[in-house]
């Protein structure tokens, strides 16, 4: 009878971890129920939201081998921004997609590079340097836009893009790039290594690994994401200004922590949380939206659920460091 | 005698794992009872519980006969009873006397400041008061060493003046000064009618200081023993339900080693921690090196595994120089550090993670590609093979007890078959059980050619086990031994001090 009650604890606490997973499913279903009742086009406001999410999912994904390490960057949307309007101008210049593709990853990853070299060569925090960088990318992306001598601006011919401004396209890119990384973050050394530097940098020293070296790999696999979402995001508006990407950074810690991954990193770090994350962000304002909340109350709603989230998941990690 | 501490049908389950089952245990005013039992029997847990760190799934806690429940460590102290861990219970981050003073800020408060100075004044009265005078109470925490952090906690809990002391697992992580520290203050606690309840895996320790005994196995109380019954044979029996057969130690005093070396250490230097220091590594030898806590041992364990740099001299492996952790575990060095929770092991994390990182290279296809399946079975072989106390492998090391911690901390670099091992302290906290399965298995590894070094501070044990020992005293080599049955801890103390 006791083994049956304790196997019960276990069973909750592994379904505790998939709570994030669960409270996705559960809001599909009140978003369908709603849509149903309300008498709403549902196909079209699912692709609605998943034109939302998709950039942020891609972006948040490469992202998550940042915060598993324990780091942060809150550079990642001036870094879309730059790597945006360089692949803008890019394409301006040669005409070929895939030159503009190329020239946005290329710029993305390089910014991480440069960022998590500078850390590593100077021995500091890579957060403190990713705020260097956020002045540098802004001011930068103040330059490109003035060079680039048409207002306040930078376009793409929205004829250009429209081939490729489908959903299809997008949820391609977006399985492609996390197939890739869920293959990194399992099945290759790089996931193991990251999550047990996040865990405990100093165990993971004393186990032969190079923290640097980690967060470097790291930072160019959140440089790929960035550039990929540079470029869907020329794909769904064409018209890039200073303010382009401009929530990026915050919207990829709310989906991370939201998918049920903590902040700090770690062993409990999951690939697919920034995923999860962003489509529950996204259904979570969709169904607020058509029960027609004020988008005060949403904000207010959001950061609520957003604090349960976040206190679900210690409570959970509480109860399993308990020492005997 | 009165009545002090009382437990009754206490229970308590981590998952599927049953820590605690219905277990009542009664303590009283003037005596030092003590609580053995192996790996995972529950001793930590009972006594967490009564000291506020944890609750229990069911059961009655009473303190001199009225109803007990503290809601926190401080608040247990605040009302009587203290608890020094098992493992680090210092925040690293603040000087020693905030540390002291955790969570008593308040008492220092003038107007809207800290009053630090006198903070400071009186955390060092308390450290003077329990003989640690040596540390500075204004120094970070992190900067002091394993001991003097834990005098600091030592120091921490007498402040509250506790009539319950709960001594868990402490003094095997402490040299002859530290243990004289605990020994004094539990005798001290004991004459002033007060109880202490002391948690060891030394039998000799605990025989010898404690008045009655109770034993405990797989979270039940298996029988306690009053101070006319207490018999090595009886207890050791009780402890793990069979008689403990073989030898402890190794039984041959055959020293002889292979000629080649396999390490090669040369006038090491580095600050005051290890001053010209050489020596020589053989194929298939046990080098023990004992010492003093601070005799720069530790810090010889790190160097060779190169996570600290000497600031001169050289040391190879196979002739090759080895420059840092990563070099180390490719020619086959492992290490088992003596801070388990920080540098052995990531908590969070499971067993599988901690006993995979180290051998990724060992199981990754084409040092790549991770199949779940080979992984599975490269963990599942050293889980089984060190008798691992677990649901699965994906258990969180967190919730080990720290005998199961440890093997899963010595599995990390066996798995990867090192044919060097740099052992610091590898049996700090583990039971006697464990302990024999864990020289059984250095035996082994030196009889199949592999070459350990025994870093330790149970002289008992670097005897038992060493073909050679090496004694150090303030970073020098002080005295070589061979192996020999007439060679005795006495002979290894005259160069230690």
């Amino acid at each position: 009878m006791e083994k049956k009650e304790n196997k019960r604890k276990f069973t909750s606490g592994k379904l505790l971890n998939l709570a994030p997973v669960i409270g996705m499913i559960l809001m599909a279903a009140v978003f369908l129920a709603i849509a149903y009742m309300k008498d709403v086009n549902i196909p079209y406001s699912f692709k609605n939201i998943l034109n939302q999410s998709i950039i942020t999912m891609v972006v948040a994904t490469g992202a998550v081998f940042i915060y598993t390490l324990g780091a942060f960057d809150i550079s990642l949307g001036a870094s879309m921004c730059v790597s945006a309007l360089v692949g803008a101008m890019a394409y301006n210049r040669t005409g070929s997609l895939l030159i503009m593709l190329g020239v946005c990853v290329g710029c993305a990853v390089l910014v991480s590079l440069i960022s998590s070299v500078l850390a590593s060569v100077f021995n500091l925090p890579v957060f403190v340097t990713t705020i260097a960088m956020l002045s540098l990318l802004n001011a930068f992306a103040l330059v490109l836009i003035k060079a680039n001598g048409t207002g306040d601006v930078v376009q793409v011919p929205a004829n250009a893009v429209r081939g490729i401004n489908t959903v299809w396209f997008k949820l391609i890119v977006l399985i492609l790039f996390l197939a890739f990384c869920i293959f990194a973050f399992s099945f290759m050394k790089l996931g193991r290594q990251e999550k047990f530097v996040g865990g405990n940098p100093i165990c993971a020293a004393l186990s032969g690994l190079n923290a640097s070296k980690l967060s470097i790999i790291g930072f160019m696999m959140a440089g790929l994401g960035v550039g990929l979402g540079a470029f869907l995001t020329i794909t769904y508006a064409p018209t890039l200004s200073r303010n382009t990407a401009g929530s990026v950074g915050m919207d990829v810690i709310i989906s991370i922590v939201f998918g049920g991954m903590p902040v700090s990193g770690g062993a409990r770090s999951r690939i697919y949380s920034a995923a999860v994350g962003s489509l529950s962000m996204t259904l979570l304002s969709q169904i607020m939206l058509m029960l027609n909340f004020d988008s005060g109350i949403s904000q207010m709603v959001k950061a609520v659920i957003f604090l349960l989230v976040v206190y679900v998941s210690m409570l959970n990690s509480r109860k399993t460091i308990l020492p005997r | 005698m009165d009545t002090i501490v009382e437990i009754r049908q206490m229970s308590k389950s981590f998952g599927p794992t049953v820590a605690l089952d219905h277990v009542d245990l009664t303590a009283y005013g003037g005596e030092i009872l003590g609580l053995i039992g192996e790996n995972g029997s529950g001793k930590s847990t009972a006594t967490s519980i009564y000291a506020g760190m944890q609750n229990c799934d069911e059961g009655e806690m009473l303190f001199r006969g009225e109803k007990w429940n503290p809601s926190s460590m401080n608040d247990a102290l605040k009302k009587g009873v203290g608890m020094i861990v098992q493992e680090n219970g210092t925040v690293p981050g603040i000087s020693a006397a905030e540390n002291i003073f955790l969570g008593e800020t308040k008492e220092f408060m003038s107007g809207l400041f800290v009053n630090r100075k006198k903070m400071i004044k009186d955390a060092q009265d308390a450290l003077n008061r329990i003989g640690a005078d040596h540390i500075n109470a204004a120094a970070m925490t992190g900067s002091l060493d394993f001991q003097d952090r834990k005098l600091i906690e030592i120091a921490r809990v007498m402040t509250g003046s506790p009539s319950v002391l709960v001594v868990d697992e402490t003094t095997t992580a402490l040299s002859q000064k530290g243990r004289d520290i605990i020994y004094r203050i539990m005798q001290e606690m004991k004459e002033e009618g007060k109880c202490v309840i002391f948690i060891s895996h030394d039998l000799d320790e605990i025989m010898n200081k404690c008045d009655r005994l109770t034993v405990l196995r797989d979270g039940k109380i298996i029988r306690t023993f009053s101070h006319d019954e207490f018999e090595e044979g009886a207890i050791k029996a009780a402890m793990i339900g069979r008689e403990l057969k073989g030898s402890y130690y190794r039984d041959d005093y055959d020293g002889t080693v292979s000629k080649e070396t396999v390490l090669e250490a040369d006038n090491l230097n580095l600050s005051n921690q290890l001053k010209d220091f050489s020596f020589s590594l053989h194929k298939g030898e046990i080098l023990g090196i004992g010492g003093l806590s601070h005799c720069g041992m530790h810090t010889l364990g790190k160097v060779l595994f190169a996570a600290e740099k000497a600031e001169s001299g050289t040391f190879t492996v196979n002739g090759h120089t080895v420059r840092n952790e990563a070099e180390a575990m490719k020619y086959n060095i492992g290490y088992v550090a003596k801070d388990r929770d920080v540098e052995s092991l990531c908590l969070e994390a499971s067993i599988k993670d901690n006993i995979a990182i180290a051998g990724l290279d060992k199981f990754a296809v084409n040092n790549f590609l991770i199949l779940p399946k080979r992984e599975k079975q490269y963990v599942n072989e050293q889980v089984e093979s060190l008798s691992i106390k677990c649901h699965d492998a994906d258990q969180y090391v967190s919730t080990l007890s720290g005998g199961n911690k440890q093997k899963v901390a010595f599995g990390k670099w066996i798995g990867r078959d090192s044919e060097i091992l740099i052992l610091d302290c590898p049996t700090r906290g583990v039971d006697i059980g464990v302990k024999q399965a864990m020289y059984q298995l250095m035996y082994r590894m030196k009889q199949e050619g592999k070459s350990i070094i025994l870093i330790s501070e149970e002289l008992a044990e670097l005897i038992g086990m060493s073909d050679r020992l090496i004694i150090m005293k303030d970073g020098h080599l002080a005295k070589e031994f061979a192996r020999s049955p007439q060679l005795s801890e006495a002979d290894a103390i005259e160069y230690m001090i």
